[in-house]
């Protein structure tokens, strides 16, 4: 027994006098990998210019979306959370107690500017926690080769115009395909949000989880419709992927409408092979909806980091470097003073004249970052061919009002 | 190596928020809980067909390969070296290769087999229930094949010339030469080789994970990729259960290793 007591004591002693000497001459920084290409030049960059300006030095991580999870976890597990922290979920951190609030870490100009949409987004029990880094916003993406061959003159507005592009082009034979639906695991939960909303149903009914109300059964059927009643989208739609799924399939041009974001158009116009433009989404409603999605900032608690952290965040919320950012990331602004600045840009046009319209998932409630994953894993299975939409919602409705109370 | 099976284990006795942090002691209760886990029947009944099947498979697929890497041809040294590149490449790059050989529509296998009328139209081999485990199983056994053929081929290289030769002069076929003579003294290198195909088999992540990463639920997890999904990619979202299954992994590959050494003998065999 001796070696395992020996290790642990090393172990331990490691973790503190690490948490020690870190004391205000270091600060960790990790950031989510959003392009191989602009996210390391972009934040190395800014870490060397707040090093210059406050001699405190960055400690800079780029992780993959696919592990992020996994190692934020452990690090909090292993009581070494970072100073600042960029993710898609932040409620469930604020929930713990581990965050900072924007009052104490962000200037009164730089809490001002966030877009009120975008600020909402980031608040647990009224309070702002989730600073916004960037915003995407979905779009409806056409073909336009294959909308003039099948002769549809204009996108479709209504889920029954919809339905008529959509038999249209499968019926142009030839392998191709009228919609490509992703409801696979990677993604589900935004495809299926967009569609939910544009069938008058939404997550919550006021505070309440309504996952399998009424109208969002009537939603899932019709999709599930699309799969295996007018077969209309590409095979098993409940089991392919966004990215090497429907979006490839899009590049490729097999299929006739795709639902895409902004990032999306840049790989089209870098690729050059498709024809296409983008509108808004068909709708059951009087207006289309679109989803919002925006990742977070987060300052950790951590005893004498309030100082830095704050200093870090202002250099990254200076109008100019957050645009540059998003700008080269292809991605919308979260601040008013960006929203200006980008909007001169044409090609962000469709995205930004949907960024007011857009709704964001109820990321607000720490529940949310199960709820999501619950989704993803499981609302592929109601667009098999014996799938059962009303099971489905019935089941993730009853995880959700589930983890609310863990 | 001591240190993370300790903080496996304690893992697994507690309760942890969705952000990991510690959030008190519940005993067996993670251990409980998985018992209860409705999916846990089809993720066991899963990791028995996945191991057994790419450990027999390959097995059998590289007494042969190492019987014919054995023999002396010309360009010998290149095939045996041929042999190696599935090994050598990382696990993900194969994996995600073979995810473009099964593509629905862009595969170069329904292309194949479209083309030569051996299938009237093209099979969506991930996405389909019926043969997504087949389909990850080819895979598990081209990348166990290079490292057994070489563990078999040095049990080969080990058995002296003169067992052939005996074996000759008293008039034995090759068939029987090879079960009578071959066979019995390539069991060590045979015990050596399945039992570290199981626990790797059993380990392997990165092929099931790629393969299956488009499909829902746990229909065609293994034991080792339901592990991650409880910890990150489910609505379980939970470390402490995480942790309990991966309790359970180490002691199911200790058990079923020193099972299968103790019926076959291991020592006898040695002997």
């Amino acid at each position: 027994m001796r070696t395992p007591l020996t290790l642990l004591l090393v172990f331990v002693m490691a973790f503190t006098s690490g948490a020690c000497g870190r004391g205000g001459s270091a600060i960790t920084v990790v950031i989510a990998e959003y392009s191989k290409d602009h996210t390391k030049p972009f934040w190395q960059g800014l870490a060397e210019q707040y090093t210059k300006q406050t001699g405190t030095k960055v400690d800079l991580r780029f992780i993959d979306w696919n592990s992020i999870d996994q190692q934020v976890s452990t690090m909090i597990q292993a009581n070494q959370p970072p100073d600042v922290l960029n993710l898609n979920s932040f409620s469930s951190y604020a929930k713990d107690r581990l965050l900072y609030s924007a009052d104490e870490v962000l200037s009164p100009k730089t809490k001002d500017d966030f877009i009120e949409a975008f600020a909402r987004g980031g608040r647990y029990q009224g309070t702002l926690y989730g600073f916004p880094i960037l915003s995407s916003a979905r779009a409806f993406f056409y073909n336009q080769d294959l909308f003039a061959r099948a002769g549809i003159a204009a996108p479709p507005k209504t889920w029954d115009e919809f339905l008529d592009a959509a038999t249209k082009i499968q019926k142009l034979g030839g392998g191709a395909i009228g919609y490509a639906l992703p409801l696979g695991p990677e993604e589900a939960q935004a495809e299926w949000s967009i569609w939910m909303w544009n069938g008058g149903g939404d997550w919550k009914s006021g505070e309440q989880w309504a996952i399998n109300s009424d109208a969002n059964v009537a939603t899932l059927s019709f999709l599930s419709d699309l799969a295996n009643r007018h077969k209309v989208t590409q095979v098993n739609p409940g089991k392919t992927n966004r990215t090497d799924g429907a979006f490839q399939l899009f590049k490729d041009g097999k299929v006739g409408m795709v639902m895409g974001f902004s990032p999306f158009a840049k790989e089209l116009d870098a690729e050059k092979k498709v024809r296409y433009g983008v509108a808004a989404m068909p709708t059951r409603g009087s207006s289309a909806v679109t989803l919002g999605v925006e990742d977070y900032l987060m300052g950790f608690k951590k005893k004498d980091n309030q100082d830095a952290v704050k200093k870090f965040l202002d250099l990254y919320y200076q109008p100019e470097n957050i645009t540059k950012w998003i700008t080269a990331e292809g991605f919308l602004p979260v601040t008013k003073s960006g929203l200006t600045q980008m909007s001169a840009n044409e090609k962000l046009r469709p995205y930004l004249d949907a960024l007011p319209n857009a709704r964001l998932a109820p990321t607000t409630d720490p529940a949310w970052d199960k709820v999501k994953l619950d989704v993803q894993q499981n609302i592929g299975r109601a667009v098999q061919p014996d799938g059962k939409p009303r099971q489905v919602l019935d089941e993730l409705q009853k995880n959700a009002v589930a983890s609310g109370g863990r | 190596m001591v240190y993370p099976a300790i903080v496996l284990v304690r893992t697994s006795l507690a309760r942890y928020s969705i952000t990991g942090r510690h959030q008190g002691w519940v005993g067996l209760g993670n251990y409980a809980r998985l018992l209860g886990q409705e999916a846990l029947p089809t993720v066991v009944s899963n990791t028995i067909v996945w191991v057994l099947t790419i450990v027999a498979v390959t097995l059998v697929l590289s007494l042969g390969l190492a019987q014919l890497l054995n023999a002396r041809f010309p360009g010998r040294n290149v095939v045996r070296w041929t042999l190696i590149v599935p090994w050598a490449a990382s696990l993900i790059v194969t994996s995600k290769l073979f995810v473009w050989i099964y593509d629905y529509y862009f595969g170069i296998l329904n292309g194949a087999l479209v083309g030569l009328g051996v299938l009237g139209g093209p099979v969506d081999w991930l996405g389909n229930d019926r043969t997504v485990m087949s389909a990850m199983i080819a895979v598990g056994v081209f990348d166990s094949l290079p490292f057994t053929t070489y563990v078999l081929l040095a049990g080969l290289a080990t058995i002296p010339n003169d067992v052939h030769e005996a074996a000759r002069v008293d008039g034995a076929s090759p068939w029987r030469a090879y079960r009578s003579v071959t066979l019995p003294l390539l069991k060590p290198a045979l015990l050596v080789a399945t039992a570290l195909n199981v626990i790797y088999v059993f380990n392997s992540f990165p092929i099931v994970w790629t393969l299956n990463d488009r499909n829902p639920g746990f229909a065609h997890d293994t034991m080792i990729t339901y592990m991650y999904k409880i910890a990150f990619r489910s609505g379980l979202r939970d470390v402490g259960l995480a942790a309990a299954v991966g309790v359970v992994n180490v002691a199911l590959i200790l058990v079923a290793v020193a099972a299968y050494l103790r019926t076959v003998n291991w020592r006898d065999a040695e002997a």
